[in-house]
């Protein structure tokens, strides 16, 4: 192998961990969705998309640049979960039905994906700020700034995430929400409380990550759902209900994505991402990271 | 996990319940039976039950799997693509020699083709996953189908598809009648299925796994069975669209719409329920067909709110209503 | 005379279909402990659900110091005071020793009170001041139990309900458990036990209510029905009968 191959094939391999990093910023959302609901929000990579329209449009509209555009649209995303919790999940969040708030949660995509479509038309967008494009060359491998400052959030907030979880008293209620609802119910937490918090959060990330997607990558309505898939997986191979493994689980499917596109083509990254999901899924149900004899 | 099934009117032992559902399947059948000789036949309407039975086929292969055995496949636009792709490459190679549509044989093959793709996936995925993770797979599986049908050069065309002829289409009566009888076939199938033996393990398997091996229960082979089952019938709803379309590709029987409609169907009427995939397919088929008609593009979007208005309002899907109705006093 | 501490009065309570509690009544006076034995399925933890709003009667009264609660939540009867400690304990295994204990302060009310209550945790349980920082998964079973009493002892309760605090562990931790629940006991807080340990749990009970096919059939002294050579027979079954430790 030549020194050219082996760079081509380290920016693949980075550029694979920061599309990994997205990945696994949604999947963290639908992991404290899913552990204290037990709830798919399979609608996560479109709201995700819709945050990516918001950031968009203040972008071309108001000239708010993306990375500031962050104080304003967290805020929101945090009441949207909540919102969405009260309005939509609370009672089959209470029953744990899945099937309905598997539903539920299609009903929405179905939702926002239309009226992005219909609204703001079919065509791909992206944020190209002046900044955003500034490249840097490390040992030959090729960074721009939003990647970076990209990369830089999700960590941040991933760690900003774990801190809650573990340092507040409300964080350690989600955990314990996670574990055992009746519990917890005894405990005198209000599951209803915690859940919306659980959405609020996941919103907030799936905003921070439509921040980052609508800077870096093109975008369009029905690009959500691929990302709720992928995050999903993501989730699954991390170990459902761990905060590093979903981040874990994320970037693997970035690598496998953008290497597999590398070395066999792009017409069949789809195909080998979801034949490794399932053959790593087979030979590992309960995930990379998780626990054994976790309750799923 | 899945509710206990709740089979209202049709596993219960006779009574005025029964009788009831006799004279409201007989009075169903006559009504369908006869309902050509005096509608136009190029109306909306025959389109529109036309959709309602292939909402009502597929509806039942995804209810015998869900609603029996409690596990949620997300990979039925999977069969539904195999038995219209099936179907399109046997007649292009004419490997049958037959020169008409709705072949029993094209058919049969169809749905077999699909029912063997189920048992290649389902012997891994149903051996070693279950709940939300069984899920999973079969969604990964089902989009690993795609792209190798994308990729699948000659044989399928990748994304242009393939496509029937469309010289032998006179009109729709042929559709209607082959869709009714399978409509009904395949809600037969799944009554006939969930009163025999195999129902019955089905049952146990769904309600508490672990002791219905220890009761010598081959839980493996019964929940293949049943996957295989269901996705012979899903195969077999993707045969008469194929007839239908006549252009088969990826966007058109392959596209995730193919996934949640069998889900749709199932949930709005009822799940684990006989007539619930029939309810549930008269009223998805009116969404789809009427609101594309009238509103266009907007569709998913009516389809979105209204599945969260049944969700949330419900639950229990629309032949809950029933219950609801009679619990008043 | 005062009101008892809690009151249930003419209780019926059923799943769906399936009644499992009928005219149940009983009262808990303040700074007792008061045992509620029967066999397997008779009802007692249903009975404590109820108590604690899991679940809701269909019918009665549940009132504490005089006030109904029936139509309570969980988390507003949690903050009245009564606290349940469910049956196999019910930790939350990844999180810490101590997380569980915060998270048994977790109501508004309590929090005032932590350092207080924290440090009467450890000196009924000086060992789980030692293992803190672990995972509550992690402890023996004596320990979880402990930890599981701890953390309700933690909400400062008024009335601790314990179900099956004896379930799985050794005779020796048994005798531990029960004379942990006296110490609790001595300490003013009021404690409604079910048990099927019922040697045990009536030699340490003031007050017990036997309680068969979901209705009460007895109720007594606790050392008085030990004696009932009649009742251990009728209602208690083959256990009681042999002095076990």
């Amino acid at each position: 192998m030549d020194s050219f191959q082996a760079v081509l094939i380290a920016q693949t391999i980075v550029n694979g961990i920061l599309l990994g990093t997205m990945y696994g910023m949604a999947a963290i959302g639908l992991s404290l969705i899913f552990g204290t609901m037990r709830i798919v929000f399979i609608a996560q990579g479109s709201v995700l998309v819709f945050f990516a329209y918001l950031c968009f449009w203040l972008f071309k509209l108001a000239g708010i640049d993306p990375y500031l555009s962050i104080i304003i649209i967290i805020p929101g995303a945090m009441v949207l979960g909540a919102v969405l919790y009260y309005g939509l999940f609370k009672e089959a969040a209470a029953l744990q039905d899945r099937i309905s708030s598997l539903l539920i949660a299609v009903g929405l995509m179905f939702i926002l994906e239309n009226f992005m479509t219909v609204v703001w038309t079919p065509n791909p967008r992206s944020v190209v700020t002046s900044y955003g494009f500034a490249s840097f060359t490390v040992l030959g491998i090729h960074l721009t700034l939003n990647r970076l400052l990209g990369l830089g959030i999700a960590i941040l907030a991933t760690i900003g995430v774990f801190l809650f979880l573990k340092k507040t008293v409300i964080g350690t209620a989600v955990r314990a929400t996670s574990e055992d609802v009746e519990a917890s119910t005894l405990m005198g937490i209000n599951p209803n409380r915690v859940n919306a918090v659980a959405f609020a959060i996941g919103m907030a990330l799936a905003a921070i990550s439509g921040i980052n997607v609508a800077s870096t990558y093109s975008f369009d309505p029905v690009y959500g759902f691929d990302v709720a898939i992928k995050a999903l997986f993501a989730l699954t191979l991390g170990g459902i209900g761990t905060i590093y493994g979903a981040l874990a689980g994320g970037i693997i499917i970035g690598l496998v994505e953008m290497l597999g596109a590398y070395f066999v083509g792009g017409g069949w990254t789809q195909a080998i991402l979801f034949a490794f999901f399932l053959v790593a899924l087979t030979f590992r149900p309960q995930g990379f990271f998780g626990r054994t004899g976790q309750k799923a | 996990m899945a509710k206990s099934p709740s089979f209202i009117g049709s596993l219960k032992p006779a009574g005025p319940e029964s009788l009831t559902n006799l004279v409201i399947i007989v009075l169903a059948l006559v009504f369908f039976g006869t309902f050509l000789f005096y509608t136009d036949i190029d109306s909306i309407i025959v389109f529109y039950l036309f959709y309602c039975f292939i909402f009502i086929i597929i509806g039942q292969g995804w209810n015998i799997v869900a609603g029996y055995t409690g596990q949620i496949s997300l990979g039925s636009h999977a069969f539904f693509g195999i038995g219209a792709y099936t179907t399109a490459i046997i007649w292009l190679r004419d490997i049958t020699h037959t020169w008409y549509f709705f072949d029993p044989l094209v058919m049969f093959l169809s749905g077999l083709a699909a029912a063997v793709f189920a048992v290649i996936i389902g012997i891994p995925i149903l051996s070693r996953l279950r709940g939300d993770y069984f899920s999973f797979a079969t969604l990964a599986a089902a989009q690993v189908f795609t792209v190798l049908v994308l990729r699948g050069g000659k044989l399928t065309e990748g994304a242009m598809g393939l496509r029937i002829p469309g010289t032998l289409f006179e009109d729709l009566g042929i559709y209607y009648w082959t869709g009714l009888l399978l409509a009904i076939l395949a809600t037969a199938a799944v009554f006939f299925v969930t009163r025999s033996r195999l129902g019955l393990a089905l049952r146990a398997i769904s309600e508490d796994e672990m002791s219905a091996a220890s009761h010598g229960i081959s839980v493996l082979r019964y929940k293949l069975i049943a996957f295989a089952i269901g996705a012979f019938i899903i195969g077999v709803g993707g045969n008469l669209y194929a007839y239908y379309i006549f252009s088969i590709s990826p966007p058109a029987v392959l596209n995730l719409n193919w996934l949640f409609y069998p889900i749709l169907v199932c949930i709005l009427g009822g799940n684990g329920t006989i007539g619930g995939p029939v309810i549930g397919g008269f009223v998805v088929g009116a969404i789809v067909v009427f609101s594309e008609t009238l509103i266009g593009r907007v569709h998913p979007m009516v389809s979105g709110v209204l599945i969260i208005l049944v969700m949330k309002f419900l639950p229990t899907g629309l032949i809950g209503l029933k219950a609801k109705v009679f619990q008043r006093h | 005379m005062a009101n008892p501490l809690l009151e249930v009065k003419d209780l019926d309570v059923s799943y769906g279909d399936i009644h499992v509690l009928w005219d149940v009544s009983l009262s808990v006076e303040e700074g007792t402990i008061v045992a509620l034995v029967g066999a397997n399925g008779a009802g007692k933890t249903t009975l404590l659900k109820t108590v604690s709003g899991l679940m809701h009667a269909r019918k009665g009264e549940i009132t504490l110091s005089g006030e109904p609660i029936q139509h309570l939540r969980a988390q507003e009867i949690v903050d009245r005071g009564v606290i349940h400690v469910p049956e196999g304990r019910r930790l939350f295994a990844s999180l810490t020793v101590m997380e569980n204990l915060r998270l048994g302060a977790y109501l508004p009310r309590t929090r005032p009170l932590f350092a207080e209550s924290l440090e009467r945790v450890f000196s009924l349980f000086p060992v789980l001041k030692d293992r803190k920082e672990q995972k509550a998964g992690t402890l023996s079973g004596g320990e979880q139990q402990m930890l599981a009493i701890g953390r309700a002892v933690m909400a400062h309760p008024r009335l601790v309900m314990l179900d099956e605090p004896s379930l799985g562990l050794s005779p020796i931790l048994v005798k531990t458990i029960f004379q942990l629940i006296s110490t609790l006991n001595e300490q003013k807080t009021t404690i409604l036990l079910v048990e099927q340990n019922v040697n045990q749990a009536l030699k340490i009970a003031h007050q017990a209510y036997v309680l068969k096919n979901g209705k009460i059939v007895m109720c007594g002294r606790g050392c008085d029905l030990l004696v009932n050579e009649e009742v251990c027979k009728a209602y208690i079954g083959e256990r009681a009968r042999k002095p076990n430790g």
